[in-house]
């Protein structure tokens, strides 16, 4: 079982050895190797989940579940491709999952704004864009509002567009992670825009009529 | 401008456009909505709960919401190409049997009755011309 006992080995060699030697380790039975590559890659995974779900748990569950099934499917990764974009598809994957299990309809979601999120859309419509960019990092409900727009997307949308926008990927490096076609992410992310621009357009007329929506 | 990657003259630039183009000026606020998930720091976000983040990776720290799943490269996946390979391994050998055997009749031939065997006893042809009698028959 791997655990608390790679500590300290961890922590020396960290910054030393590639992802590729720490796998061959791992496969050659060095379980606590794992450990390191887990480290190593936990918080731009777990970066990745947040940007689907604002749930905190759920993302770290994510992460954590995508981490079990890249170490039992070990034995499957190939070197010709990094071991980051390998574990980026197993998350992807995972993410895209719960995002279908848990789909909502768009107008259970854009309704019934807290307080702080009326301000924040309030403050959208009146402030100047440099103050927007500071005072976005500030509140949490920027966050949590954004998260709420997003969610209004299909999950395949949504997929494009995190790992469009966030991710920076290309369109082949989206069809290769999806096993899309390149046509179906263009497609996609032509109707994510379109459909998150609709909804931003609302959030942006009801905040500029000061009400709840 | 939302990463901060910007220089400051490049910076200022898209700030002065901004402030003279109302088409930019609203669509800089329509991006704003969901920039701090698709392009924000979202570490700065300070999580809800104050539960630990996990620090060691543990098989044994499944989550919940997965335990059901299966934990290992299912069997299924794996019995698939061999599955597959007998199979084709099937079919190419029956491929192989019937192209090498050499087709002595055809199905038209196999379903014909050949012409010398018919006689019009088992044809039952009442055309045909009655058997001559034999000499049992006549002394009867």
């Amino acid at each position: 079982m791997l655990g608390l006992s790679a500590r300290s080995r961890a922590g020396s060699r960290l910054s030393v050895k590639p992802d590729e030697e720490l796998i061959t380790e791992v496969l050659g039975g060095d379980t606590d190797a794992f450990t390191e590559l887990a480290a190593r890659h936990r918080p731009r995974v777990e970066r990745l989940c947040r940007r689907f779900f604002s749930d905190e748990e759920m993302a770290r569950d994510i992460a954590q579940e995508s981490f079990i099934r890249a170490y039992t499917a070990l034995a499957t990764y190939r070197a010709e491709m990094p071991f980051g974009g390998w574990l980026r598809a197993i998350v992807v994957n995972l993410c895209y999952d719960e995002l279908r299990r848990r789909r909502r309809r768009p107008e259970e979601l854009v309704g019934d704004f807290s307080a702080p999120e009326v301000q924040w859309m309030q403050t959208t419509n009146v402030a100047s864009p440099e103050d927007l960019v500071g005072e976005a990092e500030e509140r949490r409900e920027a966050y949590d509002l954004a998260h709420r727009l997003l969610d209004t997307l299909k999950p395949e949308d949504r997929m494009v567009m995190v790992l469009k926008e966030s991710e920076d990927l290309s369109v082949s490096e989206i069809a290769e992670t999806l096993g899309w076609s390149e046509a179906k992410v263009k497609i996609r992310a032509f109707r994510a825009r379109q459909a998150l621009r609709k909804q931003a357009e609302r959030m942006l007329a009801a905040g500029a009529a000061g009400k709840r929506s | 401008m939302w990463r901060k990657t910007l220089t400051a003259e490049r910076r200022g630039e898209l700030l002065a456009h901004l402030k003279g183009c109302e088409k930019c000026d609203h669509a800089f606020r329509v991006f704003a909505l969901t920039a701090p998930v698709l392009h924000g720091e979202i570490e700065r976000y300070p999580a809800r709960e104050a539960r630990p983040a996990r620090r060691e990776f543990s098989l044994a720290d499944r989550p919940r919401r997965f335990a059901s799943a299966p934990r290992e490269v299912s069997r299924a996946s794996r019995w698939i190409p061999m599955a597959a390979a007998a199979a084709i391994f099937v079919f190419a050998t029956s491929a192989a049997y019937l192209s090498a055997r050499v087709p002595n009749e055809s199905i038209g031939d196999a379903l014909s009755v050949p012409e010398t065997s018919m006689t019009s006893e088992n044809t039952g042809d009442p055309l045909a011309p009655e058997m001559p009698l034999t000499e049992s028959d006549l002394a009867s």
